[in-house]
């Protein structure tokens, strides 16, 4: 088990690590940002003196040792337009995104577990056929056309919900239901596949035939160990959704650090966009390796698998 | 028990209308205005986007209030007058002081202007203040400044990039912390700003204008376009910036608001004169004769806009009004084009930042006409910064940009054809000496007829393929009463109560 976490770190700080050379490499190679930050009628003079004092004109490579060598001390840089600590800056709007991510989550979890459930008991009922329709239509619509869709009919029409902010609860409901509509979908095709497969298990026919009551039989000994592939995918999936948020925080206006990023590339603002892919980078993989270690600690053979790698 | 129920009902009742009624009141004295993008920093001497600008104006006043025509009315200072070409006289308004208490006086005029030139500060506008070679504090509200040579834009560029500071306030705290939470002596004092939600400001009793109109204005952030006119249409926002064509007819329709016209850009079709077939000037005036502006303007933008003859907006102060438009004449072009050698016509590139408004649509249009006439430009579409890395390279033939409708001519005439300033694709000593003069002339009338020559000169000579100008729109409710102003910033002490 010990070597398998530790392999797991190795693999972790190596992704960590690529990643912060390919994002470098790209944003640099987009062009640097002097250009906009000096008002249109800045002579070529001020434009050159400026690129020198932001050292930009050292080799590529010079510039990816510096951050990362200021990086490991724990200094991300400064932001271009700001000159506010990076690190203050993606703290300010992390809440956002976590606040949304998570109602993401539990709105999908608590939606899609029991139509999940419901379908895979039912199975090829037209309960099943319905709810697994949906899961697809779920599955296959953007994120942003559904966002814009949500404003247009709750906002615009029925006048139900604000169009965006963040603030209070009603400013929620709309980009976390956008957000959240593929995960449910998701979730719920992941649960009916389990619930399928888990029933379909000898001890479930046991206790059926112990003559366990069905409530008993489908929500104690089937769904906890259905739930248990889930658990891999919420991991996954909250990853993703820190990232995904980008389109919806901003269609929603949302001040999360999505929209930040969003911003900063089309600012040229590179600390921020450097930092901001870091810090999502290390919280994806982060959670990654807890998914991985908690899934090897739900089921040993994970882990013996794992190290005879 | 019903008595007391019917009572109960009532009093719900009255606190109910109350509640409404303070709210009611609370709202028509709150403006809210959604811009696409978010403001970086709140502090006008650090920033220079127009997000960040349009925030921090209402709060650091200046000098002088920018008129629409270029020049200058009376702002902070109650006078000024030029003894001689290179001496600038202030005189400040008695009395006045800042949001935190400080005086504006002679010594925070001196103290903004040496902050805005510090190297430590990085100040964008540092550059447009260059010609100011020193500040001298004569008395406690007069403030003489002395520029390196005449300098006639000076009053204009005052007016809106040297915000007047107070002192111990802001040598006090860190430069991003004031970037943060500005103080000034405008009409309205920062509040609170809840980074990438709103900044709330508060209007400001002691304004040298009086406290204005609204007591809270809102900025806020929509990105998103469909999102932003959502939030116009439901009234959430009572201003919003960034209305595109297609929304234009939305918010139209809707009957909710109506349009206001601010500043506009002023695209053109920048040819390299160095270097290719764009060193004959026959070539340069053929391919402005061989694109049909008036259709692209009618048909891409809903005809708004003006038509460009040369590079002076004919809005700004010193156009050429005489000058006609290049007309449409695919003969004459040809004729031009087979006169300079190229009865075939010839193969070029036509280059252009994605991230101008409809430039897809635009560039599209142009190498049409273009190929009409035998000029088969390849369209090359690049984001922003290699657009710009390219456009120092040299690397264009013909390319896209931009510049705002500027009220004053020499902001972007000399940046872009001042061999001082951009030399990249033209050069021209007489160019150069004409605009030496037009920056030097304090009489402003004798500047217009410089500027007038300037126009017809390159009119002729065609550096460019002249386009139009086309306004930057806002939607307005009609509960308020707002016009979208010349210089297209967001002074929102114009903006009043509809029927107040």
């Amino acid at each position: 088990m010990s070597r398998y976490i530790l392999q797991r770190l190795i693999h972790t700080v190596l992704v960590i690590l690529g990643i912060s050379v390919i994002s470098f490499t790209f944003m640099h190679l987009s062009g640097d940002p002097v250009g906009l930050i000096l008002p249109q009628d800045a002579t070529h003079e001020q434009i050159e003196a400026l690129r020198r004092e932001m050292r930009l004109d050292d080799p590529i490579y010079v510039q990816y040792m510096r951050f990362l060598t200021s990086a490991l001390q724990g200094d991300l840089g400064t932001s271009i337009y700001t000159r506010e600590p990076v690190v203050r800056l993606i703290q300010e709007r992390m809440p956002a995104t976590l606040e949304l991510a998570l109602a993401a989550l539990f709105l999908s979890l608590i939606v899609a577990i029991p139509i999940g459930v419901l379908a895979a008991v039912k199975r090829g009922s037209w309960l099943d056929t319905i709810s697994m329709t949906f899961a697809l239509f779920g599955l296959s619509m953007p994120h942003f056309w559904l966002g814009i869709m949500f404003i247009m009919v709750f906002s615009v029409q029925l006048g139900w919900l604000p169009t965006s902010g963040r603030g209070t609860l009603a400013q929620l409901v709309m980009p976390s239901l956008a957000l959240g509509l593929s995960l449910i979908a998701l979730f719920a095709r992941l649960t009916r596949s389990a619930m399928l497969e888990v029933l379909g298990q000898d001890y479930v026919r046991t206790a059926r035939a112990k003559g366990v009551s069905e409530v008993m039989v489908v929500g104690k000994h089937a769904l906890r160990n259905a739930l248990i592939p889930l658990v891999t995918a919420v991991g996954m999936e909250f990853g993703f959704l820190l990232g995904g948020a980008v389109i919806i925080e901003t269609v929603f206006a949302w001040p999360g650090v999505g929209r930040l990023v969003v911003q900063s590339i089309l600012d040229r603002d590179y600390p921020v966009v450097q930092a901001a892919v870091m810090m999502l980078a290390i919280v994806f993989v982060s959670v990654n390796l807890i998914v991985d270690l908690l899934y090897a600690w739900l089921d040993p053979n994970i882990s013996i698998k794992g190290g005879s790698k | 028990m019903s008595i007391f129920k019917s009572w109960a009902t009532a009093a719900i009742a009255v606190l109910a209308l109350a509640g409404g009624s303070v709210s009611a009141l609370a709202e028509a004295k709150t403006l809210v205005v959604v811009q696409s993008g978010e403001p970086v920093g709140l502090d006008a001497m650090q920033n220079n986007l127009q997000h960040s600008l349009n925030v921090a104006f209402n709060i650091q006043d200046r000098l002088f209030d920018p008129l629409e025509d270029g020049g200058v009315a009376p702002g902070l200072a109650e006078s000024w007058d030029f003894p001689n070409d290179t001496t600038l006289v202030v005189r400040l308004k008695p009395g006045l002081t800042f949001h935190n208490g400080e005086p504006v006086n002679a010594e925070s005029v001196r103290f903004s202007f040496e902050r805005l030139m510090d190297p430590d500060l990085a100040s964008p506008h540092a550059g447009r203040m260059s010609q100011i070679e020193s500040v001298k504090v004569v008395d406690d509200l007069t403030v003489e400044f002395l520029t390196k040579a005449p300098f006639a834009p000076i009053l204009h560029l005052m007016s809106y990039y040297l915000p007047i500071v107070p002192p111990v306030a802001t040598a006090a705290a860190e430069k991003d912390a004031f970037n943060r939470m500005p103080i000034g002596a405008g009409p309205y004092k920062f509040e609170s700003w809840e980074r990438g939600g709103d900044v709330v400001l508060a209007a400001f009793d002691g304004y040298w204008g009086g406290a204005p109109e609204y007591e809270k204005v809102i900025f806020r952030t929509i990105p998103e376009e469909s999102a932003r006119v959502a939030a116009f249409v439901t009234g959430e926002a009572d201003i919003i910036e960034g209305v595109s064509v297609r929304s234009q007819q939305t918010i139209e329709k809707s009957g909710k608001g109506t349009l206001t016209d601010s500043m506009g850009v002023m695209p053109y079709v920048g040819l390299n004169t160095l270097e290719g077939p764009f060193t004959d000037q026959r070539v340069r005036q053929a391919v402005n004769y061989g694109v049909n502006r008036a259709l692209i303007k009618k048909a891409l933008f809903n005809d708004r806009g003006l038509l460009a003859a040369g590079p002076i907006s004919p809005r700004t102060f010193g156009a050429n009004l005489e000058l006609e438009p290049y007309a449409y004449d695919v003969e004459k072009a040809k004729a031009l084009l087979a006169e300079a050698g190229y009865p075939d016509g010839f193969e070029t590139t036509l280059a252009y930042p994605t991230n101008m408004t409809q430039i897809q649509e635009q560039a599209q249009a142009i190498a049409a006409d273009l190929e009409l006439i035998g000029v088969r430009a390849k369209l090359e579409p690049l984001d922003r910064s290699v657009m710009w890395e390219k456009y120092k390279g040299r690397e264009h033939e013909m390319y896209i940009y931009w510049w705002d409708d500027n009220p004053e001519p020499d902001r972007y005439v000399y940046s872009l054809f001042h061999s001082n300033s951009r030399d990249y694709y033209y050069k021209n000593p007489e160019t150069d000496a004409a605009l030496d003069n037009g920056r030097s002339t304090i009489d402003r009338d004798k500047r217009a007829v410089i500027y007038s020559e300037i126009d017809r000169a390159m009119y002729e000579e065609a550096p460019w393929l002249y386009l139009y100008i086309i306004p930057e729109t806002y939607a307005v409710s009609p509960k308020v009463d707002f016009v979208g102003r010349r210089d297209g910033f967001l002074f929102v002490r114009f903006a009043k109560p509809n029927g107040a």
